[in-house]
Parts: C-alpha cells; sequence; structure tokens
C-alpha cells in the first residue's frame, strides 16, 4: 500500500511538466469563449466633431478562464483618444469585462466602423466592428404663433416649437430669449431632455420699446457636447390689423353761451376691446366747463357711445380732437381728429318770432272767444 | 238736437236752463268728451312722429310705432281724467262751499257740454302742429342705453326754436279756448249746483286760473312739456 501511495506520487510529479501544455492549449481556444454582450454609444449619434465613449462589454461562455494581453480600438478616421488596455488580465468562466474608449468623430456625416480589438495572452484574437454614426441635423425652433405687427411699450405673445429630429436624444435643453429692448419674459425656458422625433412649446411675452430682433436660442448637450441652434424674428413696429379703432361720427359743433359744444359719436371699428376711452380737445382749442374731458370707458369691437365736449377756440377753424384709449394690457393709444368748428356768427339762428298766420289764429280765436263771451253775457 | 251746439256756444245761459229742466243725461257730453279725447289722441300720434327718427336708429322702426300708440292712449284717457273728471270734481267740491246743491252726475253732464270749446282749441292745436313739427330737427339718438345721450337729445328737442314756439303757442290756444270753456261752464255749475252767479264764477275761475297759469308757467318760464295742450 505505502509503495502504491509512493508510485502515484511520482507518476503526478513525473506528469507534472505536461500540466502548462494543456492550459495553454485550453486558451487557445479563448477566442472562441469570448464575445461582445453589449456596446454602448454615448451619445448614439454624433456631430462633427463631438466626442463620445465606446463602451463594450464582454463575456466568457467558456469553462475556463481567458487571458486577455491586449483590448484596443483603432480606426484610419475616427480618433480614439484614450489609450489601450494592454495590461494581461484574465476573464474566468462566465465572468463579463467592460472596456470604454473615448472617441472624437473630427470626421464628416456618415457611419463609420471602428474596431474593437481583443488580444487574447496565448493565441489568437477578436475583431470586432463598432458603428458610430455621424449627423449634422440640429434642433429646429419652429415660430407657431406671433403678432402680425408691434407697437411700442405693447407686450405681446409668441409661441415657438423646438424639435428633435434626430436619432438620438439630447439634454440640458434650455431655450434663451435675447434681444435689445424687449423685455423677454421668462427670459429662459429649461426643456431638459428631448427625445428623438419630439418636440416641445415654449412661449414667451415681449415688451419691445425699439424695432430691434428677438433671437431665439436653443442650448443643448448632445452626450457631454454643447451645442445650439438659433433663430432670429425681426421686431418691426406697425399697425396691428386687430388693435382697437376709435371712430368719430355724428359730429355737431355749435357756438352757445360763450362757448363751444361738440356731440358726436365714438365707434369701435376695430377687432380688439378699448378700454378707458377718454375724448379731449387737443391743439387750437382750450377745454371749459362742464365737459372738459369726458370718459366713454370701454367700448367693444363695433359699440359706440355718445359724447360731448365743451372748450373755446380762438382764430381758427379747426380744431383737434384726442382719443385716448388702452388695450387689454394697459399700453397706452391716442388717436387725434381734426374737427372744422363754425365761426362764432354763423351759429345756428334761434326763434326768429311767430309767423304772421299763427298770430292770425291767435287774434282771430281772441277775437271769436271774446265776441261768444259777450254774446253769451249780453243775452243770458 | 238741432241748433243746440249754437245755443250751447253763444247762449249758454238759455242751454243749461233748457237742459237743467230734463233728467240728467251723459250720453251726448259723453259723446262730447269721447270726439276730444280721440283728437287729442290724434294729436299725441301726430307730435310722436318727431321721436320716430329719434329711437329709429338705436331701437328701431318697431320701437317708435310703439311709443306713438302709447302716447296716443296716454293722450286719450288723460283728455277724459283732466278735462272732464278732475274739472267736474273740482267744481263740485268748491261749490259745496257755497252750499250747492245738484247731483256729481249732472256736474259731469254739464262739465262735459262745456267741453266743446276746449275740443275747438285741441282741433286748431292739431293743425298748428302741422306746421310746426316738420320744422323741428331731431338729433338721432345713436345709443339708446346711454342715459347721458337719451337726455342730451330731450333736452335738445325740447330746446328747439320750433318745437318751443310750437310748446308755447299750443299753450296760448289751450289757455284762450279754456276760457270760452269756463265762460260756458260758470252758467253751467251755476244751473247744475244752483248757485249765484258770483258763486258760479269763483266755484269755475279758482280751477281754471291755476290751470291757466300753471300751462302758461310751463311753456315759457319752465321746463315745456311735450304736448302743451
Amino acid at each position: 500500500m505505502k509503495s502504491s501511495i509512493v508510485l502515484v506520487i511520482f507518476g503526478l510529479i513525473a506528469c507534472s511538466q505536461f500540466i502548462p501544455l494543456v492550459v495553454a492549449q485550453d486558451t487557445g481556444d479563448g477566442a472562441a469563449q469570448i464575445e461582445v454582450s453589449s456596446v454602448d454609444i454615448n451619445p448614439g449619434v454624433f456631430f462633427e466633431g463631438d466626442t463620445g465613449i465606446v463602451t463594450i462589454e464582454i463575456v466568457n461562455n467558456g469553462q475556463d478562464s481567458v487571458a486577455i494581453r491586449r483590448a484596443t480600438m483603432y480606426d484610419a478616421d475616427i480618433s480614439i483618444l484614450s489609450s489601450s488596455y494592454d495590461t494581461t488580465t484574465n476573464v474566468g468562466a462566465g465572468n463579463r469585462m467592460l472596456f470604454t474608449f473615448t472617441i472624437k468623430a473630427d470626421v464628416p456625416p456618415g457611419i463609420y466602423y471602428p474596431s474593437f480589438s481583443l488580444d487574447f495572452r496565448d493565441a489568437g484574437y477578436l475583431r470586432y466592428p463598432v458603428q458610430v454614426r455621424v449627423e449634422n441635423d440640429p434642433l429646429e425652433i419652429s415660430v407657431l404663433n406671433k403678432p402680425d405687427s408691434y407697437s411700442v411699450g405693447r407686450k405681446e405673445q409668441i409661441d415657438i416649437m423646438v424639435g428633435n429630429p434626430r436619432d438620438n436624444s439630447v439634454g440640458s435643453v434650455i431655450v434663451h430669449f435675447r434681444g435689445a429692448a424687449l423685455d423677454p419674459a421668462p427670459s429662459s425656458s429649461f426643456i431638459g431632455t428631448l427625445d428623438p422625433d419630439q418636440a416641445r412649446q415654449v412661449s414667451l411675452n415681449i415688451t419691445p420699446q425699439e424695432s430691434t430682433k428677438l433671437d431665439i436660442i436653443v442650448d443643448y448637450k448632445n452626450g457631454i457636447n454643447p451645442h445650439s441652434s438659433l433663430v432670429s424674428l425681426p421686431i418691426v413696429f406697425g399697425e396691428s390689423k386687430k388693435q382697437a379703432d376709435p371712430i368719430l361720427s355724428n359730429i355737431l359743433v355749435e357756438y352757445e353761451n360763450g362757448k363751444y359744444t361738440l356731440t358726436g359719436d365714438v365707434t369701435n371699428a376695430g377687432l380688439e376691446v378699448a378700454n378707458s376711452v377718454v375724448l379731449s380737445v387737443g391743439d387750437g382749442a382750450q377745454p371749459v366747463n362742464p365737459y372738459r374731458e369726458y370718459v366713454v370707458g370701454s367700448l367693444q369691437p363695433d359699440d359706440f357711445s355718445s359724447f360731448e365736449i365743451t372748450f373755446l377756440a380762438e382764430n381758427t377753424s379747426q380744431v383737434q380732437v384726442n382719443v385716448k384709449y388702452r388695450d387689454v394690457d394697459g399700453n397706452p393709444y391716442q388717436r387725434a381728429t381734426p374737427i372744422v368748428i363754425p365761426p362764432k356768427n354763423s351759429v345756428k339762428e334761434r326763434s326768429s318770432g311767430i309767423s304772421p298766420p299763427i298770430i292770425a289764429v291767435i287774434l282771430v280765436s281772441v277775437a271769436v272767444i271774446g265776441g261768444a263771451i259777450w254774446y253769451s253775457w249780453k243775452k243770458r | 238736437m238741432k241748433g243746440m251746439l249754437p245755443l250751447l256756444l253763444l247762449r249758454p245761459d238759455a242751454f243749461f236752463s233748457e237742459r237743467i229742466k230734463e233728467a240728467e243725461d251723459l250720453k251726448i257730453p259723453g259723446i262730447i268728451v269721447i270726439i276730444g279725447a280721440i283728437i287729442a289722441a290724434a294729436g299725441a300720434y301726430l307730435l310722436s312722429g318727431i321721436y320716430t327718427g329719434l329711437f329709429s336708429a338705436a331701437a328701431g322702426e318697431g320701437m317708435a310705432s310703439v311709443m306713438g300708440i302709447i302716447s296716443a292712449i296716454s293722450a286719450f284717457f288723460a283728455f277724459i281724467i283732466i278735462w272732464w273728471l278732475i274739472f267736474s270734481g273740482v267744481f263740485y267740491l268748491l261749490s259745496m262751499a257755497f252750499t250747492g246743491s245738484g247731483t256729481f252726475r249732472r256736474t259731469l253732464e254739464f262739465v262735459g257740454y262745456g267741453l266743446v270749446p276746449v275740443i275747438i282749441g285741441v282741433i286748431i292745436s292739431a293743425i298748428v302742429s302741422l306746421y310746426y313739427l316738420p320744422m323741428v330737427e331731431v338729433p338721432v339718438i345713436s345709443n339708446i342705453q346711454d342715459p347721458a345721450a337719451v337726455q342730451r337729445v330731450m333736452s335738445d328737442i325740447l330746446a328747439d326754436p320750433a318745437f318751443r314756439e310750437y310748446t308755447q303757442i299750443s299753450s296760448i290756444l289751450s289757455v284762450i279756448f279754456l276760457a270760452w270753456s269756463a265762460n260756458l261752464w260758470i252758467f253751467g255749475i251755476r244751473h247744475a249746483r244752483a248757485l249765484s252767479f258770483r258763486n258760479g264764477i269763483i266755484v269755475v275761475l279758482i280751477p281754471v286760473v291755476i290751470f291757466a297759469i300753471y300751462t302758461l308757467y310751463m311753456a315759457f318760464i319752465g321746463t315745456p312739456f311735450i304736448g302743451g295742450s
């Protein structure tokens, strides 16, 4: 029994020099055991010049560990910024391992296939092409709604839509509104992540004080790379098609009791309400009591109201009637209408006396009735 | 009936002294009053024509027609109530102070007869209105919802020279023919309430003079009212 044990030990010692050869043979089949389980590219689609990260996961599907001598990525067009994995390491049976490479897409738009290379220590290698797409489509900015024209100090609303035409999500999307003397509110709007083929609506109000342009800037990140889109909107002052339009009509001017009295109607011929409508005389006239000014108040579209103004005017045949009003946002407006006034000596003639036929009727009536009464008393 | 009207207008004493002998009968006075009321209503309708342009722009032609009808109906009943019932009542009450006798029905009958001159005056006023009303410049009211505009337009109408002159002439005619009616009423009340001439004159002239002064005051000094007759 003792001798048999010695023989076994001896046999094992004698065979021990062959064991490494057996492992080497197994490692030589490493390429067959290792496969790429997943590839992650961030960002999913590059802009030209973008820097990104490629993460490759491998898995050892075999029963034995595999020794890896070097892992690298290379391509003739795509720049690989990170170094290779040059340290020998083992991937145990059933284990996974991640390799991360930083790449820079200094290439025109297109589809590229940089290769992931895995060299095994003992024998064989693995080559795996990774698809990298490069597109230069920026976020789209659409102006959905804007005024036909702008007025000084009048608040107007503008609606825009920010859309993502790319095949990958972009993050940290922020819309900035910039322009001189525009007072945009809000000054910016945060959207966040915008998925592919998605769009978000953003509204802003501006109160322009001068003709200028509104820059709508959308800042966003594609992976770690900042980008921006810009749309400029000219802000040009003009007359709104819908604004209130007070029109004076049925004007009657009379000079009486030492002052002119102007009566008429003011009609809102516009499409928007006119608030706080006040009428007064302007150049060429001096307002006097009792109607120095006439407050009409609110005038809806197609609504009208009568008014009366009293004033003095010397050495002029024309005065200005000012109509002041405000829109729904309180922005003030003023319109002046020239009114021709009659001279003081041609005012409407008043009573010119009772006409002769009427006097005759009265006299005849008096005579007849007087006679009848006299007769009735005489003959009683 | 024949010759009744000249007798009434020229010899009222003889007329009422004959009527007092007969039974009380309101048929003929009633007809007289109704005729007067119809003429007054027609005059009011004519007068309302000036409102047609006033309200047609703001409330439509229908509104103006309705106002004319309302004016006519108001004038019809106002004539009956003021000229017949109220004057009869006042005469009856005043005559009680002079121990007058006789029924109120008889007073109504004789006051009704005495309204004939007033009716003649109303007819003449209506004819005169045909001369004056076309000369009235009626402003168009633009917003009937605006009280200031309505008030201003009404003031303009009342201040119109032609309208004001018509109101004054109408009031003068009204007072002149009222004097004639008063003359008839003096004889009528004297017989109806068995009063002396002196008391009959007092009973009739007190309300008549007051009414005449009021009418002239409103036409020439106070705020003129539409349809001064």
